[in-house]
């Protein structure tokens, strides 16, 4: 390795100088060095950068030789349903696409935009697509009739930093599942979802990760016009994992809804973060984001609307984040933040964490419910909301969420 | 078949602990109602909550048996399946859980406890149904979520349904007739008087006299500070909604 190379993270663990290593034995390539110099400018994120304060990715990754158990059993897999797998050593894909679908594999790497805001994001977009490596994806969605795609993000192995870049076409209709089921030692995952006018983009993601491992997801969603998306998260975290979704209403009429539950056991920690830009006038985004965390236990909220000050008139937004702590010792963390410099918009939020209502707990005891029972019953119905616009997955994320909740 | 005796019990903690339950003994003998009236802050509701074992309150002396097992030293959800129910003077609301999945986990709950078999999903809804029926509640009721959105009357119907459904042993019914209009007051006692039976009891906590025109007591107690001083017939009942507590208390003291 070059000293040049070295010297790119100032510090640096043994995991990071893998990862400079790893990067090193690509083909060389100006852009993926643009994308790994946005990564080396913060290196492994950790405590000491605000948007990372509760969640230290430096700390937390040892090394990429870390024994991962196996990937966690996906509950999203649909028989027919065309199915995308990305693996440390690369992607698959089935032999014949849906109508409407277009995939593309690149061999290169590609631009990135706001990759100085999202270096996990950058590491994964400087690490994918090159030979022998994990797969850089780009994905085009033309057809008005829904397209059904799953994907699936797992190991075994080192690292997997898989990327896939989709373009939905106006009106174009993508309804897409994501399975995060770890399996190696670091994962990090970019997804980008560009929706021209009128396209509706339907993302429901399910995140499991061992106790081992570090696992990102970094989600960049820009809207045209009337398009609109609803994002569903159903998480169980790692070692550490954390979920980034960065939207941005590009122009007039976009909507977005982007709900999500956590449920983080002892030496589990969950990270959600999102920052909405409303670059546009009379754009909406609904988020309810519910979690319930054991001793040991993390959970992490870190919501942020920026409302500017032309572009921004008559934005109407809401951001909801309530948390359960079900044990002493439980830890929540949220920063709910509205940035808002425009003066004609509606901008709501709320952000509570307690422990469950005793009066209610009683209740269910004086029936017959027994503790436990009760306790799992009532988390149950409390994260329920933030399921509610799964559509067809919604039944089987509310089974993950209870079989967990029987468990504890 | 409960038998309370010499009970006292504080609710809050340490220094700010204050005793409201002070030397209360009663007995329901089995196929019996008994009616506790008094004046607020006699001790009704904590009574309730003292047999029933909620949070907060704490037992100094005495004990309270049903059918001679000791309930006191038991879980809320073991009182329950042995079969102590309490309808509230409050029902909690419970979001996004619907009635029908609340009372029949409960039944089943209470079913395991004892060692029986769960109840089918068909038996539970015609069950169900009879029970709706007999209470005047809307199908739609059962699947909203527990008591969210009910009215007080609802709230208090539901009470019942879900005692008419589980089918306790004993019964305490706090202030059951709060919030009722006369038709509604009618048709719960119409679902409580369904319970009555030779191998059930009941103890009927009320304020006013109106309640047990329907549900004919066969005993009355007086509670005031903590304890019985007055027990007689159904006319006890009468003469405090004549003369109020303040006379009958006079008279004991």
């Amino acid at each position: 390795m070059s000293a040049a190379l070295k010297d790119m993270i100032r510090n640096p663990t043994v995991a990071e100088l893998e990862l400079v290593a790893r990067y090193a034995a690509l083909k060389a390539d100006p852009r993926r060095e643009r994308l790994f110099e946005a990564f080396a400018q913060t290196g492994l994120p950790h405590r000491r950068n605000e948007e990372w304060r509760w969640s230290d990715f430096k700390a937390a990754v040892t090394g990429l030789d870390v024994p991962a158990a196996p990937p966690a059993a996906d509950p999203l897999a649909t028989d027919g349903v065309t199915t995308l797998k990305f693996t440390p050593q690369g992607y698959t894909a089935p032999a014949t696409l849906p109508p409407g679908l277009r995939l593309l594999a690149k061999d290169e790497a590609q631009a990135m935009s706001g990759a100085e805001n999202a270096p996990l994001g950058a590491l994964a977009a400087a690490l994918s697509g090159a030979k022998n490596a994990p797969a850089t994806l780009l994905a085009e969605v033309t057809d008005e009739a829904p397209v059904r795609l799953h994907m699936v993000f797992s190991g075994p192995g080192a690292i997997n930093a898989a990327r896939v870049v989709f373009l939905l076409r106006p009106g174009a209709r993508l309804e897409v599942s994501e399975s995060h089921l770890g399996g190696a030692a670091f994962s990090t995952a970019l997804v980008e979802y560009t929706l021209q006018e009128g396209a509706k983009l339907s993302r429901v993601v399910y995140q499991r990760g061992g106790k081992t491992e570090a696992q990102a997801i970094t989600a960049l969603i820009h809207q045209d016009a009337d398009a609109e998306t609803k994002q569903t998260v159903l998480a169980f975290g790692a070692k550490v994992a954390r979920i980034e979704t960065r939207l941005v209403h590009q122009e007039t009429g976009s909507h977005a809804t982007l709900n999500a539950a956590y449920l983080a056991g002892d030496g589990y920690h969950i990270d959600f973060t999102s920052h909405v830009r409303h670059g546009a006038r009379a754009c909406v985004t609904r988020q309810v984001t519910k979690g319930a965390v054991l001793d040991g236990g993390r959970g992490v909220f870190q919501g942020k609307f920026h409302v500017p000050r032309n572009a921004g008139q008559q934005t109407d937004a809401s951001m909801q984040h309530n948390a359960l702590l079900l044990e002493e010792g439980a830890e929540v963390f949220a920063k709910p933040e509205l940035e808002i410099l425009a003066d004609d918009v509606q901008c709501a939020h709320g952000n509570t964490s307690g422990a469950l209502d005793q009066n209610q707990l009683f209740y269910l005891r004086q029936r017959g419910i027994p503790l436990e029972k009760a306790r799992a019953l009532l988390t149950e119905a409390f994260i329920a909301e933030a399921l509610e616009e799964a559509g067809d997955h919604q039944e089987a994320l509310r089974a993950e969420a209870q079989s967990w909740l029987s468990e504890v | 078949m409960l038998k309370i005796q010499n009970l006292s019990a504080t609710v809050g903690e340490g220094e700010a602990a204050k005793t409201i339950i002070n030397g209360l003994s009663l007995e329901v003998p089995a196929g019996e109602v008994h009616a506790i009236m008094g004046p607020n802050g006699a001790g009704k509701s904590t009574l309730s909550y003292v047999l029933t074992g909620r949070d907060g309150y704490e037992v100094t002396g005495g004990a309270a048996t049903l059918d001679g097992q000791d309930i006191l030293a038991m879980e809320p959800e073991d009182r329950a399946a042995a079969g102590l129910f309490l309808s509230f003077q409050y029902p909690v609301e419970i979001p996004g859980v619907p009635v029908m999945t609340f009372v029949r986990t409960a039944m089943n709950a209470q079913r395991k406890a004892r060692g029986e078999a769960e109840i089918s999903a068909p038996d539970y809804l015609k069950k169900s149904r009879e029970v709706a029926k007999m209470l005047n509640l809307d199908a739609d009721m059962l699947k909203r979520p527990v008591n969210v959105g009910f009215s007080g009357g609802e709230k208090k119907r539901l009470e019942i349904y879900q005692m008419l459904m589980l089918e306790p042993r004993f019964m305490v019914l706090d202030e059951t007739d709060s919030g009722l209009d006369i038709d509604a007051l009618r048709t719960v006692a119409e679902g409580v008087n369904a319970l009555r039976a030779p191998e059930r009891g009941m103890l009927v906590i009320t304020h006013y006299q109106r309640l047990l025109d329907h549900i004919k007591p066969d005993k009355v107690h007086v509670l005031a500070k903590g304890r019985i001083i007055k027990t007689g017939g159904p006319e006890l009942a009468l003469r405090l909604e004549e003369e109020g507590y303040d006379g009958v208390l006079a008279e004991a003291v």
